[in-house]
């Protein structure tokens, strides 16, 4: 299932043109020669699905299929909308593409949820009954918790796997930051799976899962910040005299150099700070002058807001209160129109009821 | 050597107390020791160090190579020029006043004079004091040396140019008064939550303390030592945040800039010239 594939030449322009690697992730030179080594971990047999074909599976497909850990081909992704800039884009990667979740679900072995939150009761209804025992189902859904998750599937599947991940954007140059959740009846291995896969385009660790709403407003929201940042680091830039195009590239190297020397660094970021700030320079008056402005109480906030306000969406979530229209008629149109999908098993009544007691489980 | 030093303080008030305190649990005897001022309402605790006391500051500084001018700034003129004739170059001068550059101090001495100015702060009383100085321009690196080691039980000593007399003012000897407001607020606020008073001003003063020893002792930087108080959600973080909200870094910086800029024009205005820094 999981292969290290080596190659060994001369000429990096030639090994990169090779189909199965977009990027060669780890060279080496052997020693005394002019001969390269790529190596790069390969999942074969294992197949990945995304029920969603928007920003986030657009994402994480890009940068799996950037480290080389998975061929577009073996990857599956559904979406009732086909015009989605996205789905064009996931398209060109080699993904193969589908207007049925059930598609998805059976030519899948790591399944994730990349829908909108309040979208995943109704694709849980649609393709619990499709759901086998090999499936692990990774929802990707901010503020959706594994146990309504379980809960939803219980009716067709006793002992789902499910993971719960929270990743970021970054993931599409493999600077993301994820972290997961274990459910109930996934086991370590599934757990260590997801790493992997998830390492291969950024940072992955496991967390409890009630950290998970603090990790959105960290990490999830993070690079919103940092844009914004830039946006205004840049605006300061051109202010002073620069370019647009230069300020920004400087503004966004400035920012990316100073958390790579974090990151590799074992010291505190206040004493990096203090290592910039040269007596009575520019910089230490640069900084009262953020201080002065309560930067950092606002960052503080602005992670604090998000974090709080993840959870009042999960809270609203667990009502399963759902009213019709928080789902696109189109959308569900559009849905109903796949074949063995009927409007019992999406759940589809008068009124939403959420909790499809009587779903009929139909096979093709 | 040390010992074979004679020293004299002109003045005396609580700086040179702080000063031959520290002095004197050195290498300093205090037979070797005189304070000069014009009234005895300070001497008592002098003599119970054992040191001489005169009403004479030429006598003093006759009778002594190291000499401390410790008395208030406004009367520093006064002073040198009563003594300057009396004044050679086996003296080594050291003014402890503050805003007295040492541009001033040399004009108003033999040319020749060792001079040095120094900065100490309130702690020098407990030997816990913050003291830099600075060599005038006739002062060698061995006699900022010896001045180094006659202080060195008072506390920490540090050379530096004249420039940083005014900010080390700010920083160090202001500084304490900060500590001070902060130690009252903290007491306040646990007083607000329901704790006693007395006690509460207490474990404030004691909170300080142990938190300055840590800080001194551990070699850490400060911001490592916070993050290591601050578990994840815990009291620590939710307090932090609301000294963020109210900007407690900014004023504090401004602080630290307000009286610096003081200092460095109460420095103009004694010497008398417009030039600015």
């Amino acid at each position: 299932m999981h292969v290290t594939y080596w190659i060994v030449g001369e000429d990096e322009a030639t090994l990169t043109q090779c189909n199965y690697f977009a990027v060669l992730p780890i060279k080496r030179q052997l020693k005394s020669t002019k001969l390269f080594i790529y190596s790069s971990h390969l999942w074969t047999g294992m197949s990945v699905g995304f029920i969603g074909a928007g920003q986030l599976a657009h994402a994480l497909v890009r940068g799996f299929t950037a480290a080389g850990v998975i061929a577009g081909n073996r990857i599956t992704a559904s979406s009732p909308d086909t015009d989605l800039p996205t789905v064009a884009g996931l398209r060109k990667l080699g993904v193969n593409l589908t207007m049925s979740n059930k598609e998805v679900v059976n030519k899948s072995d790591v399944l994730f949820l990349a829908v909108k939150p309040h979208i995943i009761p109704f694709v849980l209804d649609e393709i619990g009954p499709d759901i086998e025992d090999r499936h692990l189902i990774v929802s990707c859904a901010a503020g959706v918790t594994i146990s309504s998750i379980e809960k939803k599937l219980f009716q067709h599947r006793q002992f789902p796997k499910v993971m719960r991940c929270m990743t970021n954007t970054p993931v599409v140059v493999r600077e993301g930051a994820t972290v997961y959740a274990t459910g109930t009846h996934a086991e370590v291995e599934d757990g260590k799976l997801l790493e992997q896969l998830m390492s291969s385009v950024g940072y992955c660790t496991e967390v409890e899962e009630d950290l998970i709403d603090a990790v959105t407003g960290l990490s999830g929201s993070g690079p919103a910040y940092a844009f914004t940042a830039l946006d205004a680091l840049a605006d300061g830039g051109v202010k002073m005299g620069l370019p647009r195009r230069l300020a920004v590239r400087l503004g966004a190297q400035a920012l990316l150099g100073a958390a790579k020397m974090l990151l590799d660094s074992e010291q505190h970021p206040g004493q990096l700070k203090d290592d910039v700030c040269s007596p009575g320079g520019a910089t230490i008056h640069a900084l009262h002058v953020m201080e002065s402005g309560g930067f950092r109480s606002l960052l503080i906030n602005a992670v604090e807001a998000s974090c709080i306000r993840t959870r009042e969406l999960q809270f609203l979530a667990d009502q399963e209160n759902i009213s019709p229209a928080a789902i696109k008629k189109t959308t569900l149109d559009k849905v109903l129109q796949q074949p063995g999908v009927s409007r019992a098993e999406v759940g589809v009544r008068g009124g939403i009821n959420l909790f499809n007691n009587s779903s009929p489980r139909k096979k093709y | 050597m040390d010992s074979t030093f004679r020293v004299g303080f002109i003045g005396a008030g609580n700086m040179a107390f702080g000063i031959a305190k520290g002095m004197l649990s050195g290498d300093v005897l205090s037979t070797n020791v005189t304070v000069s001022a014009p009234s005895q309402r300070n001497f008592g605790c002098f003599q119970e160090l054992g040191v001489a006391v005169t009403h004479s500051n030429v006598d003093l500084v006759r009778g002594s190579e190291v000499v401390f001018i410790a008395v208030k700034p406004h009367l520093v003129p006064t002073v040198l020029n009563e003594i300057s004739e009396h004044v050679t170059q086996k003296h080594m001068i050291i003014s402890v006043a503050a805003g007295v550059t040492i541009t001033t101090l040399e004009e108003l001495l033999p040319a020749e004079t060792v001079v040095l100015r120094l900065m100490p702060n309130l702690p020098c009383l407990l030997q816990e004091g913050a003291l830099l100085f600075s060599r005038g321009s006739k002062a060698r690196p061995e006699d900022g040396a010896l001045l180094s080691s006659l202080l060195q039980h008072c506390g920490l000593v540090e050379e530096g140019p004249e420039a940083w007399i005014d900010v080390h003012t700010g920083l160090s000897g202001s500084g304490v008064a900060f500590v001070y407001l902060f130690a009252e607020a903290l007491a306040e606020g646990a007083v607000k939550m329901g704790m006693p008073s007395a006690l509460a001003h207490s474990i404030a003063a004691q909170t300080i303390l142990g938190a300055g020893r840590l800080l001194k002792d551990s070699g850490k930087h400060p911001a490592q030592l916070r993050s290591e108080v601050c578990t994840p959600g815990g009291t620590t973080i939710f307090g932090l945040h609301a000294l963020e909200q109210g900007g407690l870094r900014a004023t504090t910086m401004n602080a630290v800039e307000a009286a610096t800029e003081r200092a460095r024009e109460l420095g103009r205005k004694s010497a008398g010239t417009g030039d600015r820094k």
